[in-house]
């Protein structure tokens, strides 16, 4: 596969964020190929100080700035071209820069994916398209609670995913890609007997999330590891109630966003099969969400297994 | 290859066994609203009810209920043929209807008490000035809406509900065993009976008592759900009629006197001083004047912008069981002064918790935060006693009694405890010591003592009256919920110590009426 004689790693840390746990959506076009490692570690930095309460956008003087800081190792092997296995361990802190609110941190999510080419077709010499599919899931590694928003580090929830991503990228670099995802989320646990959301006390502990959907385009350049491309994304919760009036965030709210976002990889020269990675994202339209922007930095290296196995 | 082989199945079954063990637990998704109750039938028909001592009314004829016809009048008649027509075409809706109010309305009700609480517990939002609005039971739907149910007026809201209902099934029961009328399915073996058979007269029906009274009464308190209460107090009513309990007469008579007897608390209601207790800007410097003079730092606000003290006259409402000078007497010597080496100690202390603190104590702080959109302490004992109450198979005055019992010790409680916190002003840990950060939101009053504390010892002095082999599980409620407040760090030891033997102090109030109730 000479077209992938350099080989790009997946780490699409475009949402993290504490009610946004998806850390690794493996969302792109592009696969690794046969035997290769690809890991490294990344930092984020996400904060707001403007969010929606329902839809309306306010501030909180008991919040003043949210910040959430994570720190995450990520990991795909290819296990065959057209079979890449991912996983992400993400430790998150948060903290708010008013009131008097401790903040969390601790190891969040396991995130493992699988991520399957289930075709690739040649366009007249100047490129190819791609079809791509994700089965992927998450589970918590903590026992962190989810009942203390905004600043828990997550929903304490396993969730099970399907996508499906269609990828053009030019032998030019010109790269397109679409994606979308579905999110079966299973429920989650509190450590008091009853909440009232949505309109309903209920007297359980046990909290029922509802399923997202989510989707993306994004568009720029790729080529000699080097990228540059810009998109948008958007999520939508199929289900659940608003943040109500000066109340705090439940973990089952119907969260919706809206984003744009830039990637930037970029090899570093002299030192071989080290990249580094640069990713922005601003939530620019929301419900019950932070009116985020996110900073992620981090450096990727690539071990070559196919080398040693002597079969290449 | 082989290598490869290996690490591609071993890579890939270790996947598959991590997806389904998250799907496994993916699964099932509903988590049904209301509690699952079965049906009702009390262990005893407690038919010496009528004569058990009131609280408020002057005794079970206060109310005069006239005698129904006898059971070969033409209309009495009609009123049966009435209930078999709509026997013969019961929808689903009606049916499920009926297994939800067999469990016995007092619990039921109770239960929706709770969700209107929950739903009504949202404290004002900041205006862009930074001032709060006020909410208004003149206008209850303006913003921010009428009322904000925050512990005190839950408390208070609770005491209304229970004791009137109590004091309505105990004139039911009085005019019910002097009638003696038995429901339409014994009078006309062509009509079903869907519900248990307790065996207890039918006129006047306890279910129309019960939702008369608890609809007059929550509509008072939270007046903008008043359309969702009408319809609950309805869906009762025809319950009792569809299921062979009742006839349209029990009912019409149930509910003149639910009505009657919602009246008198309607009107105590309007003049217990809880209109007061907001206070206005002179009174709120006032207390923050009064701490500065003893030498102590006085209470401020933490919330951002800062807020009004919450309710800092409700000490001066009406009690049940307590009258003013029995508070007065009742209340608390001073917390440790905010310059002395006590309180440098107990500082230290809280500091230390919340910075060492662990999952476990994290998670009796969530249990017990009881903060906004709850049904807060109070409605938390009343969610405690639910089980107990069930599993003894009480009838539905009895039931009444508990819940009457129960919640007047938490109202006096809470009016103890906010005549002590506004008596003394105290700031909490986080005002003292700006690095402690606390794990759940901190209450807008001052600290001493914890309102935790004093409702749970109240609650818990009561309830371990009531159902003696729960004593020691009580106990150990209490003492949970109270430190809580101490790992949560918004809370000095002193606050918590101090509020629990306050609270039992307060509690045994009402357990002194209950030794001599008649009920036992």
């Amino acid at each position: 596969m000479p077209v992938f004689r350099f080989m790009v790693c997946i780490v699409a840390l475009l949402a993290l964020s504490p009610r946004d746990v998806k850390a690794q959506t493996a969302e792109d076009g592009i696969m690794l190929s046969k035997l290769k490692y690809c890991t490294g570690v990344f930092y984020s930095y996400d904060y707001w100080d403007h969010y929606w309460e329902g839809s309306l956008n306010r501030v909180n003087g008991n919040i003043g700035t949210l910040s959430t800081r994570t720190v995450e190792y990520t990991g795909n092997f290819a296990v065959t071209d057209k079979l890449n296995l991912l996983a992400t361990v993400p430790y998150v802190y948060t903290s708010a820069s008013k009131g008097v609110l401790h903040g969390q941190s601790g190891f969040q999510d396991l995130a493992l994916a699988a991520k399957y080419k289930l075709i690739s077709v040649p366009v007249h010499g100047i490129g190819a398209v791609r079809a791509i599919v994700v089965l992927s899931g998450s589970l918590p590694m903590t026992d962190y609670t989810p009942d203390d928003l905004p600043l828990s580090i997550g929903s304490h929830g396993k969730h099970i995913a399907g996508r499906g991503t269609l990828n053009y990228l030019g032998r030019n670099g010109l790269y397109l890609n679409g994606s979308t995802e579905y999110s079966f989320r299973g429920n989650v646990h509190l450590d008091r007997p009853s909440y009232y959301t949505n309109g309903h006390l209920t007297l359980s502990d046990e909290v029922p999330l509802p399923n997202q959907f989510e989707y993306s385009v994004s568009a720029g350049y790729r080529k000699n590891d080097t990228t540059l491309t810009a998109g948008f994304s958007q999520q939508q919760t199929r289900g659940g109630g608003d943040i109500r009036q000066q109340d705090v965030p439940f973990v089952s709210n119907r969260t919706n966003y809206s984003k744009i976002n830039a990637t930037l990889t970029y090899p570093l020269p002299r030192v071989r099969d080290l990249q580094y990675w640069f990713l922005y994202s601003n939530t620019f339209d929301g419900r019950n969400v932070g009116q985020a922007n996110t900073f992620t930095t981090g450096f990727l290296y690539t071990f070559d297994f196919s080398r040693r196995a002597g079969t290449r | 290859m082989n290598i490869q082989n290996s690490v591609k199945y071993t890579l890939l079954s270790t996947l598959s066994l991590a997806v389904l063990s998250i799907a496994a637990v993916g699964c099932g998704k509903s988590v049904p609203s209301t509690e699952a109750l079965s049906p009702l039938t009390p262990a005893s028909v407690d038919a010496n009810a009528g004569a058990w001592k009131m609280i408020v009314l002057t005794g079970p004829t206060q109310i005069p209920v006239p005698a129904p016809v006898i059971k070969t009048d033409p209309g009495y008649l009609s009123e049966l043929a009435q209930i078999k027509t709509a026997q013969a075409s019961l929808t689903d809706t009606q049916k499920s209807a009926i297994t939800f109010w067999s469990a016995g309305g007092v619990l039921r009700w109770n239960e929706y008490m709770r969700e209107l609480a929950a739903r009504q517990d949202l404290p004002p939002s900041p205006n862009p000035d930074g001032s709060y609005g006020v909410p208004s039971a003149a206008n209850p739907f303006a913003n921010p809406q009428y009322p904000f149910s925050n512990p005190p007026y839950a408390a208070r809201a609770f005491s209304y509900v229970s004791v009137a209902q109590f004091e309505a099934l105990k004139a039911t029961w009085f005019y019910k065993y002097q009638y003696n009328r038995a429901s339409p399915f014994k009078n006309d073996s062509s009509i079903q009976n869907l519900m248990p058979d307790s065996g207890i007269p039918s006129y006047p029906s306890e279910d129309a008592v019960e939702s008369a009274v608890n609809a007059a009464l929550l509509k008072l308190l939270f007046p903008t759900n008043a359309a969702e209460i009408d319809q609950k107090a309805a869906e009762q009513q025809q319950v009792a009629l569809i299921s062979g309990r009742a006839s349209a007469s029990d009912i019409a008579a149930g509910i003149a006197l639910g009505n009657a007897v919602a009246a008198v608390f309607q009107a105590r209601a309007g003049s217990d001083g809880m209109k007061a207790a907001g206070g206005n800007a002179a009174i709120w410097q006032q207390l923050a004047d009064n701490a500065k003079a003893r030498g102590e730092v006085p209470w401020l606000s933490q919330d951002g912008p800062p807020r009004p003290p919450m309710l800092p006259v409700f000490g001066s409402v009406k009690g049940w069981m307590l009258t003013p000078a029995d508070f007065l007497a009742e209340r608390p010597g001073p917390p440790p002064s905010t310059s002395s080496a006590q309180m440098a100690t107990e500082l230290t202390e809280v500091r230390t918790v919340v910075n060492n603190v662990t999952r476990d104590q994290l998670a009796t702080v969530y249990k017990w935060a009881d903060g906004a959109s709850t049904s807060t302490p109070p409605g938390h004992w009343n969610m405690i006693a639910v089980p107990y109450i069930v599993s003894a198979n009480m009838s539905e005055v009895r039931a009444a009694r508990v819940f009457a019992l129960l919640d007047m010790a938490l109202h006096d409680s809470a009016i103890a405890c906010w005549d002590a916190k506004y008596a003394y002003f105290s700031p909490r840990p986080s005002q003292l010591d700006p690095n402690i950060k606390v794990w759940t939101g901190l209450p807008n009053f001052p600290a001493y003592v914890s309102g935790h504390s004093d409702f749970s010892a109240a609650a818990a002095d009561v309830l371990s009256y009531l159902f003696p082999s729960g004593a020691g599980y009580f106990n150990a409620q209490m003492q949970e919920a109270a430190l809580s407040r101490l790992y949560a760090g918004i809370h000095y030891r002193s606050d918590i110590v101090v509020g629990m033997t306050h609270g039992q102090r307060i509690g045994e109030y009402t357990v002194r009426f209950a030794k001599t109730d008649g009920a036992n």
